[in-house]
């Protein structure tokens, strides 16, 4: 090939079209065997230089190099193993972006080969979705233009993994709207997206923990402070009074910790289940909003990936801490929603609703042990219709962190069993060795119970109805009934 | 932007089979080289951490195969890169040959956003051997055709030059990473248009 004076760009890109005709023409015959053997070979000809996992090119292999290059590689590898649950965020170009343990830069490498094993598949018109191998499971989510990857150590399954994935993508969305993220690589895929996500890391430490431990990521729910729905009526009206007339408003929440206290929204619109869970987070995982008030873009990706919604978010008081969060379309309402909460607290603390939630903050929970069931352990209730739950606090057995995350995974299996795709289930009655689990649907309610190991079946399907009457005197407490529009 | 602390660049390494694209690494990386030729399959991945000027800079190294067999490895190779090295072996005249088409098949994949300033680094190796038959100038004169790439003539096996082409290489990667701004700016404002409430109707009612 002599160099052809080539000017632009198109010119050249026309010119190799034809050289390849050419060169294609000339060997055709071998062209066609080559072609599928090399789409089967590849998956497992990419290697990683690495002398652990021994496939890569070493001169001698019966010596063990000892330089810091391979010294970094095993390091990262024993750091990976000793971890249950990884999840890592690459761009297509294979750039790092985000791993949950250790230090992406060190495991470029590693994303380089993750990268390949997507991209071969997809060059065989098909999509690479999971990986097995023993107990080992690798998910991966691709959302061109980032590739998510779940690896589980502990058989967790192809549909929560992946679930998990499509929650920390939200995060990402979250904090750049989907609109940005496909310009930023449209421009320029080279991108190192690290750049836009600094200091949001965290943000994504913490719901990975909050999708590993909260029941309202499997039963996609919220939860909400228990009180007396007189009282959260008065604080739900109080909100609702000062917001209704502001333009542009669309979703006030206001929020003590993990649970929901009261939710008002505009006409028309409703919020999802998942972009609640991704407030929740941001807020339990921001110390600052404590100290001062703040006015910070984030995008909801359930209600319009395109776009930041505004939020005011503060706590309502130094003596009352819950958080207020007030969602805007509109940037430039700072003042007026300052303004707004400013009388929200006033009035709040005029008509005793501030002490009403600080009485509900430090109220005991409701206890399991009220509804007198015999042998009932634990359990989780789920109100379909509003798409709250509740759960009593753990108790004994389940003193350990470790004995109540293997009573979740138990839950969550029953749940994703509850919740096949195409199939209905009423009722699972499961005999295990440290408990007997029994789960039950109706069209309005979701139960999963928790008893001790020996209750009969009859036992557990008699707490039923002594459950779902017990509820029924509760339940006012225990769920927001009244979402009130503007 | 004022967080320039983490910088990985993509380098993506091209050039005919057996031109010494591995035993560059290996010498780079692990300080070694070895006669013995094993055809890289598929393609190999590496790090590297290296100081440019002030800055620490991660290197993240696709070492590809040269064989035809392999190169339907898929686009994801190319994209993204930062920059491009191409290697020939000054004792094989077909390998310099190939360059034209190494680096034309990268801009095709890669589609880099200014291909005509995309850097590319071009590597003579195995400078060493006394049988060369590709001179040094009309390696030059290629490189000065094609916008004046940086060209260096390199040993893996007496580790001549390698160094400096891998700081070369780094530089103007990183050169190529410049800051841009265009990122600040703020999507448009949401439009409240119709209604979200019974948009999940599929999706298992999880609406508040
Ligand atoms: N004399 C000499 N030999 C070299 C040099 N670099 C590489 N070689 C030899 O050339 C042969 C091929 O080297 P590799 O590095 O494996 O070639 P490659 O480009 O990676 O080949 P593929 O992986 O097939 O694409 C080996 O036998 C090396 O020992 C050099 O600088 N001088
Ligand atoms: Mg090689």
């Amino acid at each position: 090939m002599k160099d052809a004076g080539v000017t632009s760009y198109r010119d050249l890109k026309n010119m190799i079209e034809k050289n390849r005709e050419v060169i294609y023409s000339n060997d055709m015959e071998e062209q066609q065997e080559t072609a599928t053997t090399a789409l089967h070979s590849s998956v497992d000809n990419i290697t990683i230089h690495n002398p652990i996992v021994n496939l890569s090119i070493t001169e001698d292999e019966s010596k063990p190099s000892t330089s810091k290059q391979q010294i970094v590689h095993e390091n990262i590898f024993d750091q990976l193993k000793g971890n249950n649950k990884h999840i890592f965020v690459l761009s297509t170009a294979g750039k790092p972006i985000y791993t949950r343990f250790g230090n992406e830069n060190q495991m470029a490498s590693l994303f380089g080969l993750m990268i390949a094993l997507v991209s071969v598949t997809q060059d065989s018109n098909d999509t690479l979705q999971s990986i097995c191998c023993g107990h080992t499971r690798i998910v991966f989510l691709n959302k061109d233009p980032i590739i998510l990857v779940g690896v589980s150590q502990s058989a967790e399954p192809y549909d929560r993994i992946k679930k998990q994935l499509t929650y920390v993508y939200n995060n990402i969305i979250s904090i750049l709207t989907l609109t940005q993220l496909k310009k930023i690589f449209h421009n320029r895929n080279n991108f190192d997206l690290r750049r836009l996500m600094s200091g949001s890391e965290r943000l994504i430490d913490k719901l990975i923990s909050f999708t590993e431990n909260d029941p309202g990521f499997y039963l996609d729910s919220i939860s909400c402070l228990q009180m007396p729905s007189s009282n959260r009526d008065k604080i739900t009206q109080t909100i609702l009074t000062e917001c209704s007339k502001i333009k542009n408003l669309v979703f006030g929440l206001l929020i003590a910790q993990k649970h929901i206290i009261s939710i008002i929204r505009m006409k028309k619109y409703s919020l999802e289940v998942s972009d609640i869970h991704l407030i929740l987070n941001l807020i339990n995982s921001t110390e600052s909003f404590k100290t001062a008030e703040s006015w910070t873009p984030i995008c909801l990706p359930a209600f319009d990936s395109s776009g930041f919604m505004h939020a005011h978010i503060s706590y309502l008081a130094e003596d009352c801490q819950a958080c207020l969060v007030l969602l805007t379309i509109d940037r430039d309402l700072f003042f007026l929603l300052s303004d707004a909460k400013r009388k929200i607290t006033e009035k709040m603390r005029r008509n005793d609703c501030l002490q009403a939630i600080n009485e509900a903050i430090v109220r005991q929970p409701l206890n399991l042990a009220r509804a007198n069931i015999v042998g009932l352990r634990h359990l989780l209730y789920k109100n379909k219709n509003r798409s709250q739950h509740w759960s009593p606090p753990f108790t004994s057995p389940y003193n350990t962190d470790t004995l109540q995350q293997n009573l979740m995974s138990v839950y969550c299996s029953l749940i994703s069993q509850m919740n096949f795709p195409g199939r209905t289930l009423k009722v699972i009655y499961q005999q295990l060795t440290a408990e007997t689990m029994l789960a039950w649907a109706t069209d309005d309610v979701e139960l999963y119970m928790c008893f001790e190991p020996l209750v009969s079946k009859e036992c557990a399907t008699n707490a039923i109805t002594k459950l779902t009457q017990w509820m029924k005197k509760e339940e006012d407490s225990l769920f927001i009934f009244n979402i009130p529009m503007f | 932007m004022a967080t320039r602390k983490k910088v990985l660049l993509k380098v993506i390494i091209l050039g005919d089979s057996s031109v010494g694209k591995t035993s560059l690494m290996n010498q780079y990386i692990n300080k070694k080289f070895t006669n013995q030729y094993k055809a890289t399959i598929g393609a190999d991945f590496l790090t590297k951490e290296v100081m440019v000027d002030d800055r620490i800079v991660t290197l993240q190294i696709w070492d590809t195969a040269g064989q035809e067999r392999f190169q339907s490895l898929g686009v994801a190779f190319y994209r993204g890169a930062d920059c491009c090295v191409l290697v020939f072996d000054v004792a094989s005249p077909g390998s310099f040959k190939s360059l034209d088409g190494w680096r034309d098949e990268f801009l095709i994949q890669a589609s880099p956003s200014n291909p005509d300033h995309f850097p590319f680094v071009v590597l003579g190796n195995k400078a060493d051997l006394e049988n060369r038959t590709v001179s040094t100038k009309r390696a030059q004169q290629w490189c000065q055709n094609k916008n004046g790439l940086p060209y260096f003539e390199t040993s893996a096996k007496e580790a001549t030059n390698v160094d400096q082409a891998f700081i070369t290489i780094a530089r103007n990667a990183l050169a190529q990473d410049t800051d841009v701004e265009l990122y600040n700016d703020f999507p448009e404002q949401i439009k409240l248009s119709g209604s979200t409430e019974n948009r999940s109707s599929g999706s298992d009612n999880c609406a508040c």
